[in-house]
C-alpha cells in the first residue's frame, strides 16, 4: 500500500486495517505528518501542527491496542481541529490576530469525547476569522486553498477541515456551522459534512461566533465516517445550557436501509429563484442527484420555498447582533486587531436596535413553524448546499462572501440536522454538494439518504490533483 | 420604516457606542449598516401582536456562570 492509499482510507477501513495489524497508530501518524510536510504548503490548511503530541498519543494507543483495550473506530485514527475548538495547552487562534498567542487551558467538550474514543489530534486548521466573515485575506494565518484547484476558495467557514480532508492530511476533522460553514466547504472540498440539531453536540468549548446559532459538528470523506465522529461527540453536556438531553440513537444502524418511499421535499419556488447568480451547473449536478434519489425510490415533491429564503435575513440579523454583543469590548478596544471583513459585518450590529435583534427572534419563531409544517408532506429537504461552485480567489470580494444567498441558513435558524454529500462536479472540476435536511434529531435519515446516494454514485471516490 | 443611516449619525452613534473608527472605515461601513437595517426592518412584516421571540427564559434552566 502506498503512502498516499494509506491518507485515503476511509475511517472504516483504517479502523479494520488497524485491527489487522497491516499498519499501525503511528505509521498512519507518520504518513499524515509527511503528507502536510509535502503539500499542504500549497493549501495551509493548518494553522498549528502537533506533531509531537500525535507521535505520543499514537505509541500510546498502539499499546493500548496491543493489549486489547479498543475504544472504538477511532482508536488510533488521527484527526484534526477548527481552530476554534478550545484544546488545552494547544494554540488556539479563531485565525485572528485577536487570539493570536491564546492558549486554552482546558479542552472543549467535543475534543474531550474524540480523546476518550483514541482519536490523535494532529493540529489545528485554518477557518475564516472568528468562523465569519470571508477568507481571511488580512489575518496573521495565510488563507486555506482548494485541493481541487488552489485559484479557488475552499468555502467557510470550516475551511481549513474541508481542504484537509480533501488533500488526505487527517481522516476526519471537526467544524462549526452558524450559517452554513460545515456544509459550504463540505460541498467545495468534495467531502461529507453534517451540521448536527441544535443542542445534539456540546458548544463548551468552542468559541462562540452566534449563541443561538452555532452548531458543532463533524467532518469525513465519507458518510459512514461522518457517522462514526458524531456517534463520538454527540450527546447531552450539562456545561451547555442548550445542550439537549435527547438519547443518541446507533447512527451506523439505519445507514444501509435504503431510502424507498422517502418524500424528498424540494423548496425550490420561491427559493431557488431568489437566489440570483445560481450557477446553472450547479443547478444541472442538483437535478441529476434528485433523478438518482428518485431511481433508488425517493419520491420527489416541490414545496414552496418562500419561508426558506427569507429565513436568511433573520438568520443574518440573528447572527450579527450576537457576533457584536459577544465580541464588543474587543471592537471597541482595537478594532483593526481584527481582518477587515469580519470587522465589518460585526460593526453593523451596533447600529441595529433591541428592537431590530427581538424582530429576528419573533421572525424565526413564525419561519420555524412555517418550515417544520412541511414535514406533514415530506420526510426530508433537499437542495444544492452552495448555489454556486467555490469563487476564484483573484475575483472574489471577502465582503460579500457572507451576503450572497444561500441554502444552508434557514437551517441554522430551525436548527434542523443537515448534510452535505459530494452530488458531482461543474465541467471545470469544481465539486457539488448535495444537502438533505431531516427532523429535529434525526441525523439517522439524514445519513441514511446520503448514504444511500454516495454508495450508488460514488463521487466521494475522486481524489483532487494535489 | 427605518430612515437611511447618514455618514454624520454613524459617526455619532459609533461614539456613543464607544467604537473608536477612522472616517474611511465609517465610510466603508456605511453600506453593510444600511443593509442589515433594511434587512430587519423587512422581517416585521412577517410577524402578529402574538409571536414571540424563538429565544425565551426557562426559569428551570441552569447555567454554567
Amino acid at each position: 500500500m502506498t503512502a498516499d492509499h494509506l491518507c485515503y482510507l476511509t475511517i472504516t477501513e483504517t479502523a479494520a486495517g488497524l485491527r489487522r495489524k497491516e499498519f499501525s497508530p503511528v505509521e498512519l501518524t507518520k504518513a499524515c505528518l509527511a503528507r502536510i510536510e509535502a503539500i499542504d504548503g500549497k493549501l495551509h490548511s493548518f494553522i498549528t501542527l502537533t506533531a509531537d503530541l500525535a507521535l505520543q498519543k499514537a505509541e500510546q494507543a498502539e499499546q493500548e491496542l496491543h493489549a486489547g483495550k479498543d475504544r472504538g473506530p477511532l482508536h488510533g485514527i488521527p484527526i484534526a481541529l477548527k481552530d476554534l475548538y478550545a484544546t488545552k495547552g494547544v494554540r488556539t487562534t479563531c485565525h485572528s490576530a485577536v487570539l493570536e498567542d491564546w492558549i486554552p487551558d482546558h479542552d472543549a467538550a467535543a475534543v474531550n469525547r474524540l480523546q476518550e474514543a483514541g482519536a490523535i489530534l494532529l493540529g489545528k486548521l485554518g477557518m475564516h476569522e472568528f468562523a465569519f466573515g470571508g477568507p481571511s485575506v488580512d489575518a496573521p494565518f495565510p488563507a486555506v486553498r482548494n485541493p481541487w484547484n488552489t485559484a479557488h476558495i475552499p468555502g467557510g467557514s470550516s475551511s481549513g477541515s474541508g481542504a484537509a480532508l480533501a488533500a488526505g492530511l487527517c481522516y476526519g476533522a471537526l467544524g462549526s456551522d452558524t450559517g452554513g460553514s460545515i456544509r459550504t466547504p463540505s460541498s467545495h472540498c468534495g467531502i461529507v459534512g453534517i451540521k448536527p440539531t441544535y443542542g445534539r453536540v456540546s458548544r463548551d468549548g468552542v468559541v462562540p461566533l452566534s449563541w443561538s446559532l452555532d452548531h458543532a459538528g463533524p467532518m469525513a470523506r465519507s458518510v459512514e465516517d461522518c457517522a462514526i465522529l458524531l456517534q463520538a461527540i454527540a450527546g447531552y453536556d450539562s456545561k451547555d445550557p442548550a445542550s439537549a438531553n435527547v438519547a443518541v440513537p446507533d447512527f451506523h444502524d439505519r445507514l444501509p436501509d435504503g431510502i424507498k418511499g422517502l418524500r424528498v421535499g424540494v423548496p425550490r419556488a420561491h427559493w431557488f429563484d431568489e437566489n440570483k447568480g445560481t450557477d446553472p451547473e450547479t443547478e444541472a449536478v442538483f437535478d441529476n442527484a434528485l433523478k438518482t434519489l428518485e431511481s433508488l425510490g425517493a419520491v420527489i415533491v416541490e414545496i414552496d420555498g418562500k419561508a426558506f429564503s427569507i429565513a436568511r435575513k433573520a438568520n443574518q440579523t440573528i447572527l450579527v447582533c450576537e457576533a457584536y454583543a459577544y465580541h464588543e469590548k474587543t471592537l471597541q478596544a482595537t478594532p483593526m486587531k481584527f481582518g477587515s471583513s469580519v470587522r465589518r459585518r460585526m460593526l453593523e450590529a451596533a447600529f441595529l436596535s433591541a428592537a431590530d435583534y427581538i424582530t429576528a427572534q419573533r421572525a424565526r419563531s413564525v419561519l420555524n413553524d412555517q418550515i417544520r409544517a412541511n414535514f406533514s408532506r415530506v420526510d426530508v429537504f433537499a437542495t444544492p448546499s452552495a448555489p454556486r461552485p467555490p469563487e476564484a480567489f483573484a475575483t472574489m470580494d471577502p465582503n460579500e462572501q457572507n451576503l450572497r444567498p444561500n441554502f444552508t441558513n434557514p437551517f441554522n435558524l430551525t436548527g434542523l440536522p443537515a448534510i452535505s454529500v459530494p452530488c458531482g462536479f461543474t465541467p471545470g472540476n469544481l465539486p457539488v454538494g448535495l444537502q438533505i435536511a431531516a427532523r429535529p434529531f434525526d441525523e439517522a435519515t439524514c445519513f441514511r439518504v446520503a448514504c444511500a446516494y454516495e454508495q450508488t454514485t460514488e463521487w466521494y471516490k475522486r481524489r483532487p490533483p494535489v | 420604516m427605518t430612515e437611511e443611516m447618514t455618514l454624520d449619525n454613524l459617526s455619532k452613534m459609533a461614539a456613543q457606542a464607544g467604537l473608536k473608527l477612522p472616517d474611511d472605515e465609517l465610510e466603508k461601513l456605511l453600506p453593510g449598516v444600511n443593509r442589515a437595517r433594511k434587512q430587519a426592518d423587512e422581517l416585521r412584516q412577517f410577524l402578529s401582536d402574538a409571536t414571540e421571540p424563538a429565544a425565551i427564559f426557562t426559569a428551570l434552566r441552569v447555567n454554567k456562570v
